[in-house]
């Protein structure tokens, strides 16, 4: 190594060795700088060819007696020669390479070979020697090394199908969650067992969604002390898959997705996104799992009577119906993996459209719950626990608990429906739908009617409902009372409660009711986010 | 049925992070293929020439002088002699940018050892003069030389297709056919035994691959055939024989022996 000294310059020299007897051979390992690979962090390594390209071409068929041929081998390679078709031999040195860093939870990487490195140019690695001389090695081979996905990902078909659901399920929990599902089914291998534990999972995801409740009309109310982020707003996807708890807090749970990824769906789905939804109405094959699904859910539910009673009951419940009906809805879409038109209104319509929407709703709702139940008697029949407020835009504010399975909320919303436009039309008055669609107070004949059986469990015995779930709702103290026992409440959502078009009031007598109300009630007050809140305690 | 080689999981190799732990860093250079070709020709311990590092205010200049006894080249033909390999060649160095490069050697004992990541990136280039103008030049010669040539030739070949009255290959066939002589009707129980074995081995069965095997007679050989077998005209295996169904004892790849 000779040194020379400048002025202003200094200048080494080194000594480059090209090593002959080296039996290494050198190739580069090549990361792409956006997955930020530290490799000075890895504890342990392991590597190995992929050989997963390897085929046999030999020995394709039985190397039995049974199906054989004599010369058949020879026969193969013959033709192969005569039309020129060439395979490609498997070499081992050009196979990717299977990374797996710091053992079986961490990262997995393959590295593809990159071809034509060495056609124009070499490339040598010029590392330094203790002695100070350089040594050069010639590289052999370039792999380019990407991370491998641990997660599942869906297949090009699945994709395909799942792309065109896209305008209507913005949730990519469901469709893995789906996938999963009918994954494990495969198993089994059984269509009864696939619509049982879909219709399982629904109860146990209505339970669990029944602790968290959606608000439909979370941007109408504006609910002050609630984060009224998420939740409410987005119905579409509503997947409340984590308990959080407690009962008041109902309705302002966020939305948590067991995906983080999902998050971003949230933001997507607005109120009016399922406007313009066009829906199918399903084939049978679509009603029949449901069906089975929902019978299962149901454990024990009889037929229609029990179901408008349920339904009736459920109507009291506003906001768990709608909420369990949303998730149900949500659930049953994603487990089944189609859509029911009345489940895709419902859920259009519970997804926050306006109250003022519902009525015009109505008929439509009632259609396709009319249609639905030609299609699926017995599941529309079936009388969800909770799913009555299926049109319930109007009441986010109050939440309850309705353990019910989530597919029973639907199905009584459903069905609640159907009892009410038949009832309306044939103006029988034995159905207390109908008369619940216009008055509450039968609400309270109805639900003791209705044990629940379903699994619905209604802590508050529904009393005085204020909005069935087709149109009218009362402005009565019970109501009121009911609203402010259940979580504080500023009066001007109170007044959201009772809607104009709802109560049948101009707004300045609902104001006047209200007002006299509440001095009868005499709620205490708190002051939450400086604002006025009301409530009152049992 | 496809018969695919499995990832072979067993045989993970360990690899050795020694050098990245160390964070050593090598260099990448990229060398011209005559060079690397000169590289090649060292003896020795290997030297081929030096590396000379300038630094100049924060700036280095870095550039490779080829070793003289390398110079000479041989690669090129003949006309090479009078050219000769450029010995300067300065180095274009270069970040490693949005590329996270490491280094692994595999040894033929199948070790994998990690020895260090790229900190640094260079381009090696001669040194642009006269003499490698003429080496490039001398290189585009080589190459641009077609693989095929035509050429034109005074006489004809004469060394081939001459008649012949019989080809060789034709009389050592008619010679060995002759050895052979015809084939003999063997005992008519023998000939099934035989048959049977065979079709041990193989479901279906060409007339013409049975008379090799049983070293039969046609005709003879089709009368056996015909008691106990069958003749496949449609289907897959177009125009084969096969065991009757009563003799067959085919599962799945076990074999059985056929009984009469």
């Amino acid at each position: 190594m000779a040194s020379l000294g400048g002025s202003s310059s200094s200048s080494t020299e080194y000594i480059v060795r090209v090593p002959k007897n080296t039996s290494k051979k050198y190739s580069i390992m090549a990361f792409n700088s956006g997955d930020k690979v530290n490799c000075s962090s890895w504890t342990q390594a392991r590597m190995e060819r992929d050989m997963s390209n390897r085929r046999m071409y030999g020995v394709e068929e039985t190397e039995g007696a049974a199906g054989s041929e004599f010369g058949k081998k020879q026969r193969e390679e013959a033709r192969r020669k005569k039309f020129g078709i060439v395979t490609r031999e498997f070499k081992v040195e050009d196979q990717p390479w299977i990374l797996k860093v710091n053992g079986k939870a961490g990262k997995r990487f393959k590295g593809t070979k990159k071809g034509g490195i060495t056609e124009n140019a070499s490339y040598y690695i010029f590392t330094q020697c203790p002695d100070g001389a350089f040594e050069a090695f010639p590289v052999n081979g370039w792999y380019n090394f990407v991370p491998q996905a641990k997660h599942r990902t869906l297949t090009a078909e699945e994709a395909e199908e799942e792309w065109g659901r896209r305008n209507k399920v913005v949730n990519h929990f469901s469709i893995m969650l789906q996938r999963r599902l009918r994954e494990q089914e495969r198993g089994p291998d059984d269509d009864d067992e696939e619509g049982e534990k879909g219709g399982k999972k629904k109860k146990k995801k209505g339970g669990r969604g029944g602790d968290l409740r959606i608000h439909d009309l979370e941007d109408d109310l504006e609910l002050s002390s609630d984060e009224s982020d998420s939740s409410g707003g987005e119905d579409g996807d509503s997947k409340p898959k984590k308990k959080e708890g407690d009962v008041k807090g109902k309705g302002k749970k966020k939305k948590k997705k067991k995906r983080g990824s999902d998050s971003e769906a949230n933001e997507d789905s607005d109120d009016g996104d399922f406007e313009g939804l066009e829906v199918d109405y399903m084939s049978d094959e679509s009603s029949s799992e449901e069906e089975v699904g929902e019978e299962k859910a149901k454990s024990n539910k009889e037929a229609v009577p029990k179901g408008i009673d349920e339904a009736s009951e459920s109507e009291e419940e506003s906001e768990e119906e709608k909420q369990n009906e949303e998730e149900g809805k949500e659930e049953e879409e994603e487990e089944e993996g189609k859509k029911t038109p009345v489940q895709t209104k419902k859920k259009r319509d519970s997804s926050g459209e306006s109250d003022t929407s519902e009525d015009s709703d109505i008929d439509g709702e009632a259609a396709s719950a009319l249609f639905m139940k030609k299609r699926t008697p017995p599941k529309r029949g079936g009388g969800r626990g909770s799913g009555g407020s299926s049109r319930t835009g109007s009441r986010p504010g109050t939440p309850s608990i309705d353990s019910a399975s989530t597919s029973n909320t639907l199905r009584a919303a459903a069905s609640k429906l159907e009892q009410g436009k038949r009832q309306v039309v044939g103006g029988s008055s034995e159905s207390p739908a109908a008369k619940r669609l216009k008055m509450e107070s039968s609400s309270t004949a109805v639900t003791t009617q209705s044990p629940a059986p379903s699994g619905k469990s209604t802590p508050q015995p529904p009393s005085g409902k204020s909005t069935p779930s087709s149109s009218d709702v009362q402005l009565t103290e019970e109501a009121v009372r009911r609203y402010l026992i259940r979580k504080p409440m500023t009066t001007k959502d109170l007044l959201k409660k009772f809607q104009t078009k709802r109560t049948g009031l101009s707004s300045e007598q609902t104001v006047n009711v209200l007002a006299q109300i509440l001095k009868r009630l005499n709620p205490e007050r708190k002051n939450v986010n400086d604002k006025m809140h009301f409530y009152l305690t049992e | 049925n496809l018969i695919k080689g499995s990832a072979a999981m067993s045989e993970k190799t360990e690899v050795d992070l020694t050098g990245v732990k160390q964070n050593t860093g090598v260099w990448l250079v990229k060398v011209p293929k005559y060079l690397a070709q000169q590289w090649a020709k060292a003896s020795g311990k290997g030297e081929i020439g030096k590396l000379k590092i300038v630094k100049k205010q924060g700036k280095a200049d870095v550039s490779f002088t080829l070793n003289e006894d390398l110079t000479s080249l041989s690669a090129l033909g003949e006309k090479a002699a009078s050219v000769r390999a450029p010995r300067d060649h300065p180095f274009t160095m270069h970040s490693v940018g949005g590329q996270t490069l490491a280094v692994f050697t595999e040894t033929s004992a199948d070790k994998i050892s990690l020895e260090g990541m790229v900190v640094q990136r260079a381009e090696c280039r001669p040194a642009v003069n006269e003499n490698y103008m003429k080496l490039k030049k001398l290189q585009i010669e080589v190459s641009t030389k077609p693989q095929r040539l035509t050429e034109q030739m005074d006489r004809a070949v004469t060394n081939n297709f001459k008649p012949v009255s019989n080809h060789v290959a034709n009389v050592e066939y008619e010679k060995k056919k002759r050895a052979e002589g015809r084939m003999v009707r063997a005992d008519r129980q023998q000939v099934m035994d035989m048959l049977f074995s065979a079709f041990e081995k193989h479901q279906y069965y060409n007339i013409k691959d049975l008379v090799e095997v049983t070293k039969q007679p046609v005709t003879y050989l089709k009368e056996i055939l015909r008691e106990i077998g069958v003749y496949n005209t449609k289907g897959t295996h177009k125009s084969t024989w096969e065991l009757k169904p009563e003799y067959r004892h085919y599962q799945g790849g076990e074999e059985e022996i056929k009984g009469d």
